[in-house]
């Protein structure tokens, strides 16, 4: 089980995390593994992900040890352990005044009572117990080959601040368009937008800029705004400067930090654009009954509950998207999905399967309709060999973090 | 109709952004008025009990390096537009380190005022922020309803004490009271008071100057009841505006 200890300055930065991943949803997953502990989120409508990988160097002590399962199938067991952010969150919140009184950090887990136990060992010999109740559901998990993606941006957080301020919480999506020669954040064109009340603004900035540009490819990208906002204020935190990987549109996009203690990736889903363009590879279709049910198969054998979500929430949502060109879509009962990229992402969860472009169904009518791509999720399982015999590559598919280091080319969150 | 105007000086920009802060603060949208010398925020809040109407008035030569106008037509040589005044006040926030701010009247499928500008980044390579702020052209036969208040005959007139001072008197009557009398007389005294069925709390001031107003000096005091809150907004945004 888990057991880590941290000073008061790692708390700190292990806090802005969890604010962080609090933007993308309600519910965090504590993964810890002998990489390190890993803190996920995903958002309902599955078009966010983020992660936080502690590596154990950070923590003054850690510790991890796995109960091995003696079945048939030599299964490890993970901490399969999700908190509810607002029990979470609260105790995690003053951060400076943490950073402050609080000498030493532990944090370890019961599974025996699916209790996670955290203690600040405060000056003056206070102390402070928290028992945070888990509920035991197999966390998820992306992969990403986010050293594939053709363009490629390092830049410092404090940049990124001064573009955000541009833009009013009410602006839900932002495009980043970039060439060669510059890089433009501009608020996004919604249709659904009334664009009589809101105001378009735009900021160029040039290539000296950036830590590292490569651009490979000339492209306009538009995400969600909010989870751009949760990755920049744990970035300050860390002072490390973000790397953004992103292709063209309707691939997701990597807001990621990599530091010698810490790993943060974010990946979020953008934008597609129209499928005029059928010769290159931005095939987001949903293929639905048959995705739907590859989804199901190779996921048989994980963990059901996050799997049995999956399906349902594909038939469940699949239907009333087609009419979202002809009415402005209800912004308020899609509002419980957590994010405003439910209105479009309804249903398009797609494998985005790179080498089967030629096989999806082209969408009816399709012709005004704007789609996000969602990356499919699949849940942290051990039996993977079924799945890398799949003809598809994925881009993202269920994975067990120990089984994928010995699959070299793609890396894992 | 056309409109363009550039901003360089960076004291002349600070004003103008607090100008327009002290508008969002006050009202939801506001009117800018644009003629060939002046700019105005008009606010008209004809609201049934009381409310607040401005009328600001900004020399153009004072805050614009560079400023042309072309109004409706040659004998109506304005422009009248209304906008939502947060998103102007909002745009000019992101302009604080600016070399050059430049504002035009456009038309991107449908009126705006553009303001772009020139931002000078800590790696000095230039950055350029625009803002594109949706307005509503006000047709000619409205604009009667937005013209400078007459203001009537006084029959007092009294300097306001230091405003920081009588705005923090005013915050803590306003927990008491939602009305204020103020009585002033031509000697430069002044009075704030509150009443309720408790208490009763007067400050005095003394010593204000009188403007002139070619009337005789007269012991008498004049009386008005106001809105407290209102005017509490109203000392604040002033004091924010221009007190540095």
């Amino acid at each position: 089980m888990l057991k880590c200890g941290m000073s008061g300055s790692q708390v700190k930065v292990f806090g802005k995390a969890i604010q962080a991943l609090s933007r993308i949803s309600d519910e965090l997953w504590l993964d810890p593994s002998e990489k390190g502990l890993a803190l996920r989120s995903v958002n309902s409508c599955r078009s966010a992900y983020g992660c936080v990988l502690f590596s154990p160097v950070f923590f003054q002590q850690y510790q991890w040890s796995t109960s091995v399962k003696t079945n048939d199938s030599d299964t490890i067991s993970n901490l399969n352990c999700k908190l509810g952010m607002k029990s979470i969150l609260p105790i995690f919140r003053c951060l400076n005044s943490l950073e402050r009184n609080v000498e030493k950090c532990k944090i370890f887990t019961r599974s025996d009572k699916c209790k996670v136990v955290i203690q600040f060992f405060c000056r003056h010999g206070i102390k402070r117990i928290h028992n945070v109740c888990f509920q035991e559901s197999q966390p998820l998990q992306v992969i990403f080959e986010k050293n594939m993606c053709s363009n490629t941006l390092v830049i410092q957080p404090r940049v990124l601040a001064e573009a955000i301020v541009l833009f009013t919480s009410s602006q839900e999506e932002v495009t980043l368009a970039v060439t060669p020669l510059n890089v433009c954040i501009k608020s996004a064109n919604e249709e659904s937008m009334d664009l009589t009340n809101s105001v378009y603004s735009e900021m160029f900035v040039g290539p000296d800029e950036f830590d590292f540009f490569q651009i490979g490819v000339d492209t306009e990208i538009t995400f969600c705004f909010k989870e751009l906002k949760g990755m920049l204020t744990f970035s300050e935190a860390t002072h490390a400067p973000i790397a953004i990987h992103f292709d063209f549109p309707g691939k997701p996009m990597a807001l990621s930090i990599d530091d010698m203690l810490l790993e943060a990736n974010f990946i979020l889903a953008t934008l597609a654009d129209e499928p005029s363009r059928a010769s290159s590879p931005q095939s987001l279709y949903l293929s639905q009954k048959r995705k739907r049910s590859e989804l199901i198969d190779s996921n048989s054998e994980a963990g059901k509950n996050v799997t049995s979500k999956d399906a349902e929430y594909i038939s469940r949502k699949a239907v009333p998207k087609r009419l979202y060109s002809e009415t402005r879509t209800n912004i308020s009962s899609l509002e419980n999905c957590g994010s405003p990229l439910t209105e479009r992402a309804n249903g398009d969860i797609s494998e985005v399967p790179e080498s089967s472009v030629s096989d999806t169904e082209e969408v009816p009518g399709s012709s005004y309709l704007r789609k996000f791509s969602c990356m499919f999720f699949g849940a942290v399982s051990s039996d993977q060999r079924e799945h890398f015999n799949h003809p598809f590559h994925s881009l993202a598919t269920a994975s067990d973090s120990e089984e994928d280091v010995n699959n070299g080319s793609f890396s894992t969150f | 109709m056309k409109f363009r105007a550039k901003l360089v000086d960076a004291a002349c920009l600070n004003n103008f952004t607090r100008v327009s802060n002290m508008i969002a603060k006050l009202a939801k949208t506001c009117t800018l008025r644009i003629s060939p010398d002046k700019l105005n925020f008009v606010l008209s809040d004809k609201v049934a009990n009381g409310g607040v109407s401005m009328w600001c008035e900004l020399e153009q030569e004072n805050f614009f390096s560079e400023f042309q106008m072309e109004g409706v037509s040659a004998e109506n040589n304005a422009i009248y537009l209304e906008l939502t005044s947060e998103n102007l006040s909002r745009a000019l926030k992101t302009a604080q380190n600016a070399r050059a701010l430049k504002i035009k009247l456009t038309n991107k499928h449908f009126p705006c005022l553009t303001v772009s500008v020139d931002l000078l980044s800590v790696s000095s390579s230039s950055r350029v922020v625009t803002h594109d702020i949706p307005v509503k052209v006000i047709p000619r036969k409205l604009w009667k309803d937005l013209q400078e208040p007459t203001v009537p005959d006084a029959d007092v007139s009294i300097y306001l004490p230091v405003l920081k001072t009588m705005k923090s008197i005013v915050e803590k009557m306003k927990n008491i009271s939602n009305h204020l009398i103020i009585e002033a007389n031509l000697n430069g005294e002044l009075n704030l008071k509150i009443e309720t069925e408790l208490v009763c709390v007067t400050t005095h001031f003394k010593d204000l100057g009188n403007p002139p107003l070619g009337l005789p000096k007269l012991c008498w005091k004049n009386v008005v009841e106001v809105d407290i809150l209102i005017l509490f907004l109203i000392l604040e945004e002033m004091l924010s505006a221009f007190h540095r």
